[in-house]
């Protein structure tokens, strides 16, 4: 039996409660879905926000001082593909459980598409545009054994085509290691970190170079970024509990040793609602109910397994 | 009329729009000639999204 009581005067609740009893800032609605038909043409360039761009060469430039610094690593982008040019809004890193050495990686999807989840909240018109890896060497171009998978794979995407970020560390040192620069209309160098950008279609017989430009906006799934191992290590639970469950939302909170996912089930009246916290390790279960906060006396791991008991419990209440 | 199967791309846009006509009260499209299946609007459904996500092949 699970044991549900109140704590309002709990050391745990006065932490939490300012996660817990709504987010942080008010999320932007969601965006209005023209209904129109979209056509789709050649991609003419890419615009990546600063947000994303800043991503890309920070989390580079750490990763290579890193323990796994001489593997290879990568992100997912998703973005707004427009007609002929497409926006990068939010970068899913490759995750500590990627697979990978020194000349391939092979990324977490599982944590990677409750990242998607997390960042379409926003906007829902936000879908996959291709995929940034790094090179050890100085290939500044898909090798032949990328262009095998991506052909196939970019089949799939808005506008069947693909965008591909190649990073390399091999810029001329005298670089300016603050500021970056644009050496040609595709390529982009901060320091000795290089991003080169391609485009592909099924029918390429190659990548074709891709103009890059910069626009100011977020990246928006950064927050995710210092918890990714935390969602890496609940990737597949959280991501059925979303496919089972409808209204389930996901927000990034300031824990009590950082930050921390909050995961909010809706219940059947309005405003109540399931809210788990996970940091790290640890994971409390909260219910939300007439305006109350209710901490539950649960310490499963297994975030879905928890939630359906507690949701089991409430049924035989009522 | 064409009676011809849906392709791949065809079908899946099909489903998503279905799928946002049955959740979301989103209108589906139809070409007002001959009626026939005009597309979607521009959102993406999560399951186009994470079939992406989760075929992305390995990079070297």
């Amino acid at each position: 039996m699970i044991q549900v009581f109140v704590r309002k005067a709990n050391q745990l609740l006065r932490d939490l409660s300012g996660s817990l009893r709504g987010h942080p800032t008010k999320p932007p609605s969601p965006q209005p879905v023209p209904a129109t038909t979209r056509s789709y043409e050649p991609l003419r360039r890419l615009l990546l926000t600063d947000g994303v761009s800043r991503t890309l060469f920070e989390e580079y430039a750490n990763h290579r001082k890193g323990s796994r610094g001489e593997e290879e690593t990568g992100w997912v982008l998703l973005g707004l593909r427009d007609t002929d040019e497409a926006i990068a809004l939010a970068t899913l890193p490759a995750g500590t459980e990627r697979e990978a050495g020194v000349a391939h990686v092979r990324f977490n999807s599982s944590a990677q598409a409750v990242g998607s989840r997390f960042v379409r909240q926003l906007d829902r018109r936000l879908s996959m545009l291709g995929v940034v890896h790094t090179h050890p060497g100085s290939l500044r171009h898909p090798s032949d054994g990328d262009f095998r998978g991506d052909s196939e794979w970019v089949g799939q995407l808005r506008g069947q085509q693909g965008i591909f970020g190649i990073g390399t560390a091999d810029g001329h040192p005298n670089n300016h290691p603050v500021v970056a620069r644009q050496p040609k209309p595709h390529a982009q160098c901060l320091g000795a970190l290089c991003l080169s950008w391609y485009s592909l279609r099924p029918t390429d017989a190659n990548y074709r170079p891709l103009p890059v430009e910069l626009t100011l906006g977020p990246d928006l799934a950064r927050p995710l970024h210092s918890i990714w191992p935390t969602l890496e290590a609940n990737a597949e639970r959280l991501d059925r509990l979303a496919r089972q469950q409808n209204g389930v939302r996901f927000d990034v909170v300031a824990g009590q040793r950082g930050d921390a996912l909050a995961i909010s089930i809706p219940l059947a009246e309005p405003g109540d609602a399931i809210r788990v916290l996970l940091e790290g390790k640890e994971v409390t279960y909260v219910l939300a109910r007439h305006g109350d906060l209710l901490v539950v006396d649960q310490h499963t791991a297994a975030i879905d397994q928890g939630v359906y008991l507690l949701l089991a419990e409430l049924a035989s209440q009522s | 009329m064409d009676f011809r199967p849906l392709n791949d791309t065809e079908r899946r846009q099909l489903i998503s729009s279905l799928r946002g006509n049955a959740e979301s009260n989103r209108a589906i499209l139809m070409d007002r000639r001959d009626t026939s299946f005009l597309g979607s609007a521009d959102e993406v459904s999560d399951e186009e999204v994470i079939n992406a996500i989760k075929s992305v092949p390995c990079h070297y």
